[in-house]
């Protein structure tokens, strides 16, 4: 039998097991839920209200309603006028709520009329229908006097607006994508990586490993757990994503960033590299500890590497994405996943650089794995205390 | 046939192994017997590479053992353990499958295996929910799952009741006698002596003692003798040469007799003295072998080195 299929068979059981534990499908369904929950759960509550409607009494100025939506628009406000014939019957809609102000103005204008509310005026309504009203009055004074329309027209035209340092077409999306790529490799550590170290720990505490060893190499158990634990992280996140795509796509509330695909293929292979270095590093320390107790501190060293590239990632690079700290850091495996992508994304930096930086990143895993299974197959069967690393990998050898 | 030759392996200061040479025929059920610390468990974890032996080698039909041969044995290990929360049908089908099985034919070995150990009605069953005899069966059968042609059993009958060990007995005989080799540890001395044929006993990381039970027996040049005699105290057993009283409660007594010693002369000896009652004679079980095979050399290297062929 080959050593593929046998590392196939370890990655198969890690995925049938725990995809159909209840604790996994739980938090798959819970997670989900949250996610489009975030997306509907708002509309439900703000609900898609629609223009605010005011009403208007007549008889009104001919002028009023285009005058009331026009001003509205220029304030960013939507708002819907409503003709009532007379005052009574605004009123009553205005005390049912169907109107939220019942504007009352004579149709010459003579005087500036009255807005009614319900309980207390609404400012944005009284600034709108205020300043409608107003602008109305001004004209009629205005031509009542004699002056040519045109000229106040031309008057009322608001200064050029102009920005010293526009923002770049697309920088948010850039700088956005920069970000998830790191986050998401940070979860990836802390999540998927972690069910790795523990997984190890309850193949030691259960003792099964001395049976899965005498036929299943170190290196291809672990590799197999991590490739089992992975694929199940993407199918996770996968579901994540389309989940929160297809709500936010129904609420209409999100429209696709504008990213090139290269920049979404890159998110995806650095993640799978930073997953796969660390949940290695991670396996490796787990054989290490006897009890679950024993595995947090034995994974200490790779969680303050992984924080400290992603606070070099998010400080550092972001700030200077061509300088001399992201160079270093996109050609040291550990900090790579996290710095690599986000300089991409920022387009700061070259093909052969990036391949470069992924042959290096492939290069440690390789070597992770061959320390690594020699390291497990030295600890795997310690199953008394703490192993220190150099007595597992001494162990383990001639 | 299986070959230990010479294996030495030593963890820091203790010495588990000091050059030990064994060997187990297919269809025979080798006894492999030690104190706790002889190095047993070392031994059998070279076997299946588990431990990397400084010096030595173990071979399988001739040839050094690799990761393809080892797919062909099967392993019971002294700590017992299983995935706790796996389905006992799928636990079995997944050990076959990586001792290269198809799919199929470890689902159908897994069956086999769990109507044989009248477990069929738990296949669904997580493992943890299973009794501990019954988790110790279903280990059994994750040793045999592919049909080994070598079987390595640590310690099988140890925390068995009466009836496991009856399981676990016929379990192995019948493997044995489809000629598979089988190779087990155990400190029952009595079980040992009723199932196997040849045993290996380890002491201090060295073999003591090889061989089939019963030359083993033939060949120690002691006997027991336990004999009854009414009406004399025992005196007479002063006049005989080579002979050790072990017990003796008045007319009853144990000797150890020398082989060199005539029967007939015991027997001559014994009628005179009065009415005889009792006349056995026999080669030393193999839990007296064991005692003298293990002891410190300092103490009584004579018996150690005769016994060792």
């Amino acid at each position: 039998m080959s050593r593929a299929r046998s590392i196939w068979l370890v990655a198969r059981r890690e995925l049938l097991e725990r995809g159909r534990s209840r604790g996994f499908i739980f938090s798959v369904l819970f997670t989900t839920t949250i996610i489009i929950g975030s997306f509907v759960v708002p509309v439900l509550i703000f609900g898609d209200e629609g223009p605010t409607r005011v009403g208007v009494v007549e008889p009104a100025p001919d002028r009023l309603d285009s005058a009331i939506t026009t001003t509205a628009v220029a304030l960013d406000q939507d708002i819907a006028v409503v003709r009532f014939s007379d005052r009574e019957a605004g009123e009553t809609a205005l005390l049912d709520d169907q109107v939220a102000a019942l504007l009352i103005v004579p149709a010459d204008l003579s005087t500036p009329g009255e807005l009614a509310f319900r309980e207390s005026p609404d400012p944005t309504i009284q600034g709108v229908v205020g300043s409608a009203v107003a602008g109305l009055r001004v004209n009629a004074a205005l031509e009542a006097e004699g002056v040519d329309p045109t000229t106040f027209v031309e008057a009322q035209t608001p200064p050029t607006v102009r920005a010293l340092e526009p923002p770049e077409e697309g920088a948010d999306t850039r700088f956005l994508i920069a970000n998830i790529g790191a986050v998401l490799i940070l979860v990836g550590v802390f999540s998927f990586g972690f069910t790795v170290l523990t997984g190890v720990v309850e193949e030691k505490q259960s003792r099964v490993m001395e049976v899965v060893l005498s036929t299943v190499l170190p290196r291809d158990l672990l590799m197999g757990k991590v490739l089992g634990i992975g694929i199940l992280g993407l199918v996770q996140l996968a579901v994540f994503v389309v989940a929160g795509f297809i709500a936010a796509s129904l609420t209409q509330e999100f429209e696709l960033p504008a990213t090139t695909p290269g920049a979404a293929v890159q998110l995806v292979v650095w993640f799978i590299l930073g997953y796969t270095l660390y949940s290695t590093a991670l396996g490796v320390l787990g054989a290490l500890a006897s009890r679950m107790e024993e595995a947090s501190n034995a994974s200490t060293p790779v969680t303050i590497v992984a924080m400290l590239s992603y606070f070099v990632a998010i400080f550092a690079v972001i700030n200077d994405p061509s300088g001399p700290v992201a160079i270093a850091a996109s050609f040291i495996p550990f900090s790579a996943p996290m710095v690599v992508p986000m300089r991409a994304a920022l387009g700061a930096i070259t093909p052969i650089e990036i391949l470069v930086a992924a042959l290096i990143t492939i290069a440690a895993i390789w070597v992770l794995f061959v320390v690594g299974g020699r390291v497990y197959s030295g600890a795997a069967l310690q199953t008394a205390g703490r192993i220190r690393l150099r007595d597992a990998w001494r162990s383990a050898g001639q | 046939m299986l070959e230990i030759n010479d294996l030495a392996k030593r963890y820091g200061n203790v010495v588990a192994l000091d050059g030990a040479t064994f060997s187990a025929r297919p269809g025979r059920i080798v006894g492999f017997l030690g104190p706790n610390g002889a190095g047993k468990t070392t031994a059998m974890r070279c076997i299946f590479g588990l431990a990397r032996p400084d010096r030595g080698e173990v071979r399988w039909k001739g040839a050094a053992i690799d990761r393809t041969t080892r797919l062909r044995f099967g392993y019971m290990p002294e700590q017992r353990g299983l995935y706790p929360r796996m389905r006992v049908g799928e636990q079995l089908g997944y050990f076959g499958q990586q001792h290269g099985l198809s799919g199929k034919q470890a689902e159908a070995a897994g069956r086999r295996w769990l109507e044989r150990l009248g477990l069929a009605d738990r296949e669904k069953s997580k493992l943890e929910e299973l009794s501990h005899g019954n988790q110790q069966r279903i280990q059994l059968a994750t040793a045999l799952v592919h049909d080994p042609e070598l079987v390595v059993l640590d310690e099988p009958f140890s925390g068995l009741d009466p009836l496991g060990t009856a399981t676990m007995t016929e379990v192995v005989r019948e493997e044995a006698a489809k000629g598979v080799g089988v190779v087990f540890s155990s400190h029952q001395l009595d079980l040992v002596e009723d199932v196997c044929e040849d045993v290996v006993i380890i002491a201090r990381g060295r073999i003591v003692a090889e061989g089939p039970i019963d030359e083993l027996k033939a060949s120690s040049g002691r006997r027991h003798l336990d004999i009854e005699v009414a009406g004399t105290d025992g005196a007479w057993i002063g006049a005989l040469p080579q002979v050790q009283v072990l017990e003796h409660s008045g007319g009853r007594m144990r000797l150890l007799v020398d082989d060199s010693v005539p029967l007939d002369e015991l027997l001559t000896a014994a009628r005179s003295a009065g009415e005889l009652r009792k006349f056995s004679y026999q080669p030393p079980r193999l839990s007296e072998l064991f005692m003298e095979a293990v002891a410190e050399p300092e103490t009584e290297p004579a018996e150690a080195a005769g016994l060792h062929r």
